[in-house]
């Protein structure tokens, strides 16, 4: 379909429904008989609980774990090698790990009855002393999250290069130390789950907002104790997810088990608190890394230890080992490291589960080696963007397997870099520093280069030994009798716009109009497995399973048209929805009329699969596709309020393939912003009692419209080799530098103080005490 | 309980409410208008945001017990309002939405600064905007579809 196919702006079909308040949540649900339930959740952070007494006469609408008869412990296993499970009871049992922890479930006609309930639960607790930070939880004698464990250390990994030989060459050694918040992740909708038992078809139907409706389907399943064609998981409109919505929620099982024992609808929406304080919790990590550099900077060896704070339980299926895992195996970044030693510890806290967060641990490694690089440059006395690029993995050097065994598919990184610093003026802006400022503002410059592994497949999955491994991504589309086409798919679209994009890639195959073409997602009773949408997987894999679907279906369509043209297949063409022969065409309506209503005109040798097709697909390698970005950007800071304003935003973005570059920018947007919410203001901070001191909007900040500059952003294409029409994953990217990037603009309007910082979020307080202790520092010396 | 006559969306709705009952659950569990979103029910996200006597206000912190006697417009209530379609299709064309759970409010709140908007300074556009969270777009595509449908309204003067 001419203009309407991959590389169109075309505009969106999910859009009418949202602008019109049409759209269907899980909250906008609400069967006759439905009964919503609150959760009675832990004040505080370690404690035994000695009783929980239930409301004199209200036996019957509380429940404990000892009623959830059936329920399992959620237990994310993992293969490599040091990992220690926890047991995540679905409500708590013998102890609570975290404030917000759900103890009781209360059950009313309204929510408002229900929380009227939960306010009546009592719990005796004895209290423990809490875990609360993890570089204290690594302490001996440190209160222990798990008791059987012996420690707090859930996952250890090491990568032993020989560093020494490497550092008696060194001319520089730069160390840097940095850590990045445990923040929120915050989809405007938070979590919703409404389930319900159908009789007839003796089926437990769950409606959630979920981004991966078939994991859920298994995780229930196997929490639940019931067989897996005993589930259907619905995920209707989602709104957003940010990777909080991929993974199974202790909520979701209690509800769904409460619904089948009293086979009523029953309904949980989680509240902003809950979500902020007991649920979404992200990103926590720390850092050293020590560089081994030559005169130039050039960088021979990294020597790094990181520390992850996965809170109290790992989550199912991705498990707590997957920050620690990434961290240790992304942290080289785009640059060339010829030697690299990393441990990394994974440690339990007093605090909720960490789940993984659009670009997981990369906007943490990408802050750690972005800033050690402009710290290497201070070093070595050279401008960081030079640095930078002299470090970088050259485009002659493509493809390039890295010390990690990252396979960089294509690309061209240094272009990137390059093309940002003449985007943001990086010249005019040096000149700008040379005078001050009329408002007495500092102003700065900032970079970060990072490649995203995205739509990384079996082989990945396989070797982190998670209990769910992605493999071919399936996909069904069927021609209709009139001609339309239907797409299914078992990912979730919850904002990325793919009911638009995957009709894109089907009309470029098939030709048909993707007014045409519709395209089901996100329901396990209507569409072909699927792990789901995460990891910026669903545009490579779904969008590559609907590619090859087309094409075989294609083919049939093609055989069809030429008999009923009495032509050769290898005479026909298609164009327009039409098959197209030397002298006459057919309508993909006349073929759809002829499967479905007049058999008796199909040729003898009629695929008997006729014209609906379902197939698999995964790229080869399945290591991933490596998308890959420069940011830049410009900040005026105020030394005397540590107030920080971001004056310009540029993104150079990589991520081959277009199939809609409006989306892809819209993406690319809305990672940025967030990415300035870690860098700049996103922080759930906790007390050393393991309290959570920001529970509500008003102490735990967004970027809002003022907050966020207006973003420029200019692309390269360097299609990747590996996909269907050389597509690559791209949603998590925007977020992953501007940590980085922000941080480095902030440390080089800072360099005349003498101050830096280290830590996210960069708020005034920080940048105001970063400051000041320069100034001490000074004026002791 | 008390009893309360609110008209919602030009239809007179006679009441029965707990007064702990908000306005957006008034609307979303008793009206079954579900197209007025909770962000926060903290009244710091904007997702909520309806009309009520013509002023923008965020349902979660108005008690229905306190609409009585006016006037309520959430996003089922514009139909045939012409600065609403033409802010729906700059949302379209702009891409102002992704998940679009906060658009709703959105609009509600676009609408009237579109009303009150002598120009399209982006700086004031944004500021206006600041009580409203998108957690999706970055803004970049809403403050581009209010700022061209301000332009649209002043080019074609005074309605």
């Amino acid at each position: 379909m001419a203009g309407k196919g991959i590389g169109a702006r075309l505009l969106r079909k999910e859009d009418d429904r949202h602008l019109h308040g049409r759209g269907r949540f899980v909250g906008d649900m609400a069967p006759s008989g439905m009964k919503e339930v609150a959760f009675v959740r832990s004040p505080v952070a370690h404690a035994r609980i000695r009783r929980i007494v239930k409301p004199e006469g209200a036996e019957d609408r509380v429940f404990t774990l000892d009623d959830l008869t059936g329920v399992k412990l959620i237990r994310a296993n993992s293969k490599l090698p040091t990992y220690k499970p926890s047991d995540y009871p679905v409500l708590a049992t013998g102890k609570v790990r975290f404030v917000g922890e759900p103890i009781a479930m209360c059950v009313g006609d309204t929510r408002a009855e229900a929380e009227d309930l939960a306010q009546e639960v009592v719990v005796d607790f004895e209290d423990l002393p809490p875990v609360a930070d993890m570089l204290k939880a690594r302490e001996p004698g440190a209160a222990l999250v798990h008791e059987q464990w012996g420690s707090n250390i859930a996952l250890e990994t090491w990568r032993d290069d020989d560093i020494d030989a490497v550092a008696a060459k060194a001319a520089f050694k730069v160390t840097q130390e940095c850590r990045m918040a445990r923040q929120a992740m915050v989809p405007m909708e938070g979590k919703g789950v409404l389930a319900e038992w159908d009789e007839r078809q003796g089926q437990l139907i769950v409606h959630t907002s979920t981004q991966v409706p078939h994991l859920i389907r298994s995780g229930l399943a196997e929490h639940l104790g019931i067989e897996e064609r005993q589930v259907r998981v619905i995920a209707p409109d989602v709104g957003g997810g940010f990777g909080f919505k991929c993974v199974l929620q202790p909520e979701e099982v209690a509800v769904c088990w409460l619904a089948r024992k009293t086979r009523s609808p029953i309904r949980y929406l989680e509240d902003r608190r809950e979500h902020l304080t007991a649920a979404a919790n992200a990103r926590e990590h720390h850092y050293t890394v020590t560089a081994y550099t030559d005169q130039r900077g050039k960088i021979l060896a990294i020597d790094a230890v990181v520390h992850v704070d996965v809170g109290a339980y790992s989550v199912w299926p991705f498990t707590s080992c997957l920050e620690a895992a990434q961290a240790g195996g992304n942290l080289p970044g785009p640059y060339i490291i010829p030697t690299y030693r990393v441990h990394t510890y994974t440690m339990a806290t007093n605090k909720p589960p960490l789940s993984p967060y659009r670009g997981v641990a990369r906007p943490s490694v990408c802050f750690a080696m972005d800033l050690t690089i402009d710290a290497i440059a201070r070093a070595v006395g050279r401008e960081p963007y030079e640095v930078r690029l002299e470090n970088l993995v050259p485009a002659s050097a493509m493809p390039y397997t890295n010390i990690t065994k990252k396979f960089f598919d294509s690309g061209d990184y240094p272009e990137s870099l390059k093309r940002a610093a003449k985007l943001i003026g990086f010249e005019a802006i040096r000149e700008r520093q040379k005078k001050p400022e009329r408002d007495g503002r500092l102003i700065g410059v900032g970079f970060a280069t990072y490649t995203e592994q995205t739509a990384h497949g079996t082989s990945v999955f396989s070797a982190w030994g998670i209990p769910l491994v992605p493999g071919y991504e399936q996909a069904m589309v069927r021609l209709m009798p009139d001609g339309g086409l239907e797409v299914r798919v078992g990912v979730q679209s919850h904002g990325q716009g793919m009911e638009t994009t995957l009709a894109q890639i089907a009309s470029e195959v098939l030709t048909i109009d993707p007014a045409h073409i519709s395209v089901t997602h996100g329901d396990t009773g209507l569409t072909p497995f699927s792990t789901g949408t995460y990891a910026s997987r669903s545009i490579v894999m779904a969008g590559g399973a609907v590619s090859r679907a087309s094409k075989i279906l294609v083919e049939r369509i093609m055989r069809i048209g030429a008999h009923l043209m009495q032509v050769g297949q290898a005479d026909v063409r298609v164009a327009d929805g039409r098959v197209v022969g030397p002298k006459s065409s057919v309508d993909f309506r006349e073929i759809g009329r002829v499967w479905y209503k007049n058999p008796e005109e199909l040729p003898a040798n009629v695929d008997l699969g006729g014209v609906e097709v379902t197939t698999g697909y995964r790229p080869n390698p399945d290591t991933g596709t490596f998308a890959y970005s420069s940011h830049a950007v410009v900040v005026a800071l105020d030394p005397d309020t540590g107030v920080v304003e971001l004056l310009d935003y540029v993104v150079v973005e990589d991520c081959g393939t277009m199939v809609n570059p409006m989306i892809v920018d819209g993406q690319t947007y809305g990672g940025v912003a967030q990415g300035i919410g870690t860098a700049l203001y996103e922080e759930v901070p906790y007390d050393s009692e393991g309290q959570p001191l920001a529970s509500t909007f008003l102490d735990y900040l967004l970027p809002g419209a003022t907050d966020v500059p207006s973003i420029r952003i200019d692309h390269t294409v360097s299609p990747s080799p590996h996909t269907e029409f050389g597509i690559k994953g791209m949603g998590e990217g925007g977020a992953i530098a501007p940590p980085a990037s922000i941080a480095n603009a902030i440390n080089d309007a800072l360099r005349p103080l003498g101050a830096e910082v280290n830590r996210t979020p960069m708020t005034p307080k920080r940048v105001l005490a970063a400051i000041l202790a320069a100034k001490a520092r000074k004026s002791a010396a | 309980m008390k009893d309360v006559t609110i008209t919602v969306n030009g239809e007179t709705i006679k009441a029965r409410v707990e007064p702990r009952l908000t306005l957006a659950d008034f609307l979303r569990d008793q009206r079954r208008l579900t197209g007025t979103h909770l962000g926060c029910e903290q009244g710091a996200c904007g997702t909520c945001t309806v009309l009520l006597s013509n002023e923008p206000v965020r349902s979660c912190l108005v008690f229905a017990v306190a609409c009585d006697g006016q006037p309520v417009q959430s996003i089922e209530g514009f139909a045939d309002d012409p600065v609403m379609s033409s802010l729906r299709i700059a949302f379209k064309e702009e891409h102002a939405l992704q998940c679009g759970f906060c658009t709703p409010g959105m609009l509600v709140t676009a609408r009237d600064i579109v009303l009150r908007s002598k120009d399209d300074d982006e700086k004031r556009v944004r500021t206006e905007l600041a009580g409203n969270l998108c957690r999706c777009t970055g803004y970049m595509g809403i403050v581009s579809a209010v700022r061209r449908v301000i332009r649209e309204r002043l080019a074609r003067g005074p309605a």
